[in-house]
């Protein structure tokens, strides 16, 4: 459980908050670089963190992401013309650059400056990796632009996509980083879903459905270990990998794509749920690429706005036979909706002061700590939080079999860090 | 028309969540394993907690007698008890070393909760301090006997940890 003050100062992460301002010592995925396609394109709505903004691709190329409504009467510039290296408000022709600097005012004489007077806020977008990263914080300490793996390796070995969440951000990543709850919601899939069958991995989970875990603190965040037993008094360990604030990596399993997710807070009561996978050595396959665009693996069909096809107006299409059959166990089909759907059941913010947690919930329990103090001494002190560092962010989950009297850290100490051109420890 | 899961998971929705308490105390025995973390535990039997035994493997730090079946804690009190009698008493124990700490009797008191079925979780605290080689030593004595070890940098994790776990 957590109290109720503390559930407030984690879920609240608007302008102003104290985890709000945890979030804005980071670079955040905002869109993905396909919703911005072309010089001129269509601007696009977007809200992070509690914040309206409209991003747009201006005629050089350049992207701006920045305050949505006109400084003059407050219209939205989704309405505007993206035309000339600038965003043309409609209703009065006032125009805006890349960095929200007001260029025109076209009912006042040029010479007046009065143009030059006009700023929205804006902040930096950038793309690395077919995704575009914006930092929200102060600009003076803005840190190095994000190092993760699955956009440093060539585009043809990876695949990011992005799902609307209808709940707070933090029960959509303690659902990344809960273990436990794979044996159950998850059941089923392992054998059937193409981006996870085949591997030797799977039979190690299917033949020992106790896993028992061990949490370490890592220099950005966690390590996460649930070991099962391999052959020969050997453990078979996967290890997850969570980098703060809301990076989570999953353990691979054979020579499928290695895969994770970050829960953005869109506001305090929706996220946006992003989904990548990649392989460091190797292009994914057509048929990799066509089960992620379909919804296979962690991955979800979504509509033209990002919101997966199964939702709560729809019950999520809730199979009730397939259920019964035995031929799914939460009758939700997907991996990435059967996470989704009971995290929106919890209500928008769950009330963790009703929760019963277990010896299992270590993980949850010790990501909670370390936000918490992470929190504290940004706000108290001022000091830099964890994740931000670019080598806390070269990090790999890893699924290895280690001797049993082997700590993973030590065992698996090189698996768990990125190498160009080095494969993944998997299983 | 909105779905069912649609209208029910709205934010006022869930004003109307049952309000009465839906579990009740569980026993817990914290146990110190070596003389480092004893102290600690000491300090934290002195804030307000449900229901919590906080316990010793022994005052002058003698090791636990690995080859009976049973063996002795000492309460903080100063109180000999038998390590079959606490768990017995116990819904779950945690037992708490120092990194490079002696965790030896997590063996018998392990064995103990075995046998009844009680939830056991590790703590090697002191982690951000102590050298690969000393966690490693102390983890090679909790592993075998622990459902869930964590190891933390510091000692505050074990008041927030068993805070969530509403000891």
């Amino acid at each position: 459980m957590l109290k109720k003050e503390q559930n407030d100062l984690l879920t609240q992460t608007g302008p102003g908050t104290a985890a709000g301002r945890l979030f804005r010592s980071y670079w955040m995925p905002a869109l993905l670089a396909e919703e911005l396609p072309g010089n001129d394109c269509p601007p696009v709505r977007v809200k992070l963190l509690s914040e309206r903004l409209i991003a747009f691709r201006d005629t050089t190329g350049r992207y701006g992401l920045m305050d949505e409504f006109c400084a003059h009467r407050g219209v939205s510039l989704w309405f505007a013309r993206n035309e000339e290296c600038g965003l043309r408000c409609p209703y009065h022709g006032w125009k805006y650059d890349v960095t929200g600097q007001c260029l025109e005012v076209p009912s006042e004489p040029e010479a007046s400056g009065f143009a030059k007077k006009i700023t929205l806020k804006s902040y930096p977008l950038v793309e690395r990796g077919g995704v575009l990263w914006t930092y929200m914080g102060d600009p003076a300490t803005a840190p190095p632009l994000p190092e993760w793996e699955f956009i440093t390796v060539p585009p043809a070995q990876t695949y990011t996509s992005k799902r609307f969440q209808e709940s707070n951000w933090l029960q959509a990543m303690e659902g990344g980083i809960d273990s436990s709850h794979v044996s159950f919601l998850h059941r089923g899939d392992l054998n059937s879903d193409p981006l996870f069958k085949g591997a030797k991995g799977n039979q190690y989970n299917l033949n020992d459905a106790r896993p028992v875990f061990e949490v370490v603190e890592s220099p950005g965040g966690l390590y996460i270990g649930a070991r099962r037993n391999a052959e020969d008094g050997k453990y078979y360990w996967r290890i997850t990998q969570w980098v703060m604030p809301s990076f989570t990596m999953i353990a691979p399993r054979g020579n499928h794509s290695v895969h994770g997710h970050f829960w953005i807070p869109i506001d305090d009561e929706t996220c946006w749920a992003w989904s990548f996978d990649y392989h460091p050595v190797r292009e994914l396959t057509a048929a990799e690429r066509s089960a992620m665009r379909d919804g296979k693996g962690i991955h979800v069909r979504v509509d033209t706005a990002y919101r997966p096809l199964a939702n709560k107006d729809n019950d999520y299409l809730m199979d009730r036979a397939a259920q019964k059959a035995g031929r799914s166990f939460s009758g939700i089909e997907g991996i990435g909706m059967q996470d989704a759907s009971l995290q929106e059941s919890m209500g928008p913010i769950v009330d963790r002061t009703k929760e019963n947690l277990v010896s299992t919930d270590n993980g949850i329990i010790m990501a909670r700590h370390r936000l918490l103090k992470a929190v504290k001494a940004l706000v108290d002190k001022g000091v830099t939080p964890p994740g931000v560092d670019v080598e806390h962010q070269k990090v790999r989950s890893a699924a290895i079999v280690l001797p049993p009297d082997q700590p993973f850290k030590e065992g698996a100490r090189e698996a768990m860090i990125a190498r160009p051109s080095v494969a993944p420890a998997s299983v | 028309m909105f779905s069912e899961s649609a209208r029910m998971s709205s934010a006022a929705e869930l004003r109307y969540r049952v309000q009465a308490p839906n579990s009740k105390t569980r026993a817990t025995a914290i146990i110190a394993l070596d003389a480092p973390s004893e102290s600690f535990v000491r300090r934290l039997s002195r804030d307000h907690w449900n229901d919590a035994t906080f316990l010793t493997t022994d005052a002058s730090d003698t090791p636990i007698d690995l080859q009976a079946d049973d063996g002795w804690l000492t309460t903080i009190a100063d109180r000999r008890t038998r390590v079959r009698d606490v768990v017995d008493a116990a819904d779950q124990v945690i037992m708490v070393a120092a990194a490079g700490g002696r965790a030896g009797a997590a063996e018998i008191i392990g064995r103990a909760c075995s046998r009844k079925r009680v939830t056991t979780t590790a703590l090697i605290v002191g982690a951000a301090d102590a050298s690969d080689a000393d966690v490693s030593r102390t983890l090679a004595q909790l592993r075998p006997w622990s459902l869930m070890v964590v190891i933390a940098n510091s000692d505050d994790y074990v008041t927030d940890m068993m805070t969530a776990l509403r000891v």
